[in-house]
């Protein structure tokens, strides 16, 4: 089976682009939420 | 496209008007809405730059000339990506410093409160009239991907929902739907990517079936030729240094150098990108090599192409680049009107609620304008190229003004400030109108008037000092913030590595510009050596930015 190393090079970095912005924002917004959650108790309190 | 692929085109937009509208409780004061309360970390920053700058014109206007000139266009979002890191090393962390929310706040700061409204109402009405470019780009795409051809459908799917959640969640909404556009649109770009080179016979089967040349990235002739690179580089800069869109979402970074590693990210993650859409436009050329409208070249490809249910996931994918272009747009002008006309000259004496309720208010008209221009395009003919000329001959000016002079030396006053910009202005109308002058020409004109008149007329008038021009002096090196926060980014490094990383990215630059200009002789080598280059510079800019 041939296979394209160029198409797939930049096919696979592109994935690997796609997973770290998967995973980093999550991990970054889930500390927004909570800070802003913590935010909005003082408030209300 | 079939039933299935609709219920998830109406999923998705069921899902951004819900994730965008939950924000609302985020926004407390104006800060919240234009700037999501200068929170943004670097990756988010990143993702909701690439996804900003990466829209339909992407995917339709530059994959369309992919399809009839070959792949040199492609310097456009690489130059582009180069001048974003640039600007975050360089520029815009002193923005940062200076806590402004537009760029006409800072022409106050720096020359006076008139200039900041004059520039004000230029970059509303443009980024109004570029927002309804944007948003007919889309329903023309849409339609032919589709199938479905009603206008006014495709308008108010575009529209209403983006609208609705950035009123309410303000660049919150915009924050975190662009980082899952991002990942949607990506995500239909590296579906859409294998189909396209297994149907041409993948790379080899594209570079032997292509015309000679198509491939060559820096061109002695043509329309894209070296030239062209140097003069995208060099607008490019000028872009990423002065524009809302971008700028807005650089100062909502947490820190000085959040902003440089965010603009730095953006740059990197979007160069790769580049190529899934410019690579299926090539391969357009091949599968229809007789296409009326070259525009049309991937729609048509993604129509033809991906099977139905996979359809439906691609439409997300282009929806979601269109729907972030938006979104920020729509922002940014609410953001110049609110801060730079209402607070600043209507109603000097405003409470917070009041500009933020005149925020959401001018959200909501600036997208009825925007339906409204998206309307009058096709009537209007030459929109596209009408909006390009008003960036040669309005943009330049603003650059030099505010970026090189505002920055760099202190004895430019507003009087040569103004006069420089109008008469940068006038050249460039005269060059474009009298003589038939093309864009990148004009560009060079209009700045080089600029440059030549802001001193002479601020050498013959009176020399202005005062403490806001020495915070914006002092901002070059330091802040408070950054002092207070020990979080200290330095424009020029202190460190060994730091310096060693100035040096490579300086190098890669050096690398890039001999490439570019072995391509006036036509030499072979010249592709691989400007990418070489490009490449140094991106490793140089990326260790800059983690370093001190």
């Amino acid at each position: 089976m041939y296979i394209d190393w160029i198409t797939w090079s930049i096919w696979l970095i592109g994935v690997l682009i796609m997973i770290i912005w998967i995973v980093v924002p999550i991990r970054e917004f889930k500390k927004l939420l909570q800070q802003k959650r913590t935010e909005l108790k003082n408030k209300t309190n | 496209m079939i039933t299935v692929d609709y219920v998830i085109v109406f999923v998705f937009l069921a899902a951004m008007f819900y994730i965008g509208s939950i924000f609302y409780k985020w926004v407390g004061n104006s800060d919240d809405f234009y700037l999501a309360g200068r929170q943004l970390t670097p990756f988010i920053l990143a993702a909701v730059l690439a996804a900003t700058n990466v829209n339909l014109y992407s995917f339709v206007g530059q994959a369309g000339i992919a399809y009839k000139e070959g792949i040199p266009i492609i310097w456009q979002t690489w130059t582009g990506n180069m001048a974003m890191v640039i600007s975050g090393l360089f520029v815009i962390p002193v923005f940062r410093r200076l806590r402004i929310r537009t760029i006409p706040e800072f022409l106050e700061k720096r020359y006076s409160k008139g200039v900041r409204t004059f520039v004000a109402f230029i970059w509303i009405l443009r980024l109004t009239f570029w927002l309804g470019v944007v948003l007919y780009t889309a329903v023309i795409a849409a339609q032919t991907i589709s199938g479905l051809t009603s206008f006014t459908a495709w308008v108010l799917i575009f529209s209403v929902v983006v609208v609705i959640y950035t009123i309410l969640g303000g660049m919150w909404s915009v924050a975190f739907t662009d980082v899952i556009q991002f990942v949607l649109m990506l995500a239909g770009a590296l579906l859409l990517l294998p189909l396209a080179m297994s149907a041409v016979g993948w790379f080899p089967g594209l570079s032997a079936k292509l015309p000679e040349g198509a491939l060559t990235l820096v061109q002695e002739t043509g329309t894209y030729n070296w030239r062209f690179v140097i003069a995208i580089f060099l607008l490019g800069i000028e872009w990423a240094c002065v524009d809302q869109g971008l700028l807005q979402r650089a100062f909502g970074a947490e820190s000085t150098k959040s902003v440089a590693k965010g603009l730095v990210l953006a740059g990197i993650i979007t160069t790769p990108f580049a190529l899934l859409w410019n690579l299926p436009g090539l391969a357009a050329r091949i599968l229809y090599p007789n296409l009326a409208n070259a525009d049309s070249a991937v729609p048509i490809l993604i129509a033809n192409l991906i099977p139905n249910i996979v359809l439906g996931l691609v439409v997300v994918g282009l929806l979601s680049s269109q729907l972030s272009t938006i979104s920020g747009n729509l922002n940014g002008v609410a953001t110049i009107f609110a801060s730079d006309v209402y607070e600043n000259v209507i109603n000097r004496k405003a409470t917070d609620k009041d500009v933020l309720r005149i925020a959401r208010i001018i959200t909501l008209l600036t997208g009825v304008g925007m339906i409204l221009f998206a309307y009058l395009v096709p009537v209007l003919g030459g929109a596209v190229n009408a909006y390009l000329t008003i960036i040669a001959i309005m943009d330049m000016p603003l650059f030099v003004i505010a970026v090189i002079f505002g920055l760099l030396w202190k004895r430019v006053n507003w009087q040569g400030a103004v006069t420089g910009y109008i008469l940068g202005a006038i050249s460039g109308i005269i060059g474009q109108f009298f003589f038939d002058l093309d864009f990148n020409l004009t560009t060079f004109i209009t700045a080089g008037t600029t440059l030549i008149f802001t001193p002479i007329v601020s050498l013959f008038t009176k020399e202005v000092s005062n403490e806001k021009i020495d915070a914006i002096w002092r901002a070059r090196t330091i802040s408070d913030e950054e002092i207070a926060s020990n979080n200290i980014y330095n424009i020029f490094p202190k460190t060994f590595n730091g310096k060693l990383s100035l040096v490579v990215f300086f190098s890669g630059l050096v690398i890039f510009l001999v490439g570019v200009f072995m391509g006036s002789s036509g030499s072979s080598a010249a592709s691989i050596v400007a990418v070489t280059g490009m490449v140094i510079y991106f490793i140089g800019g990326l260790f800059r930015a983690y370093t001190n």
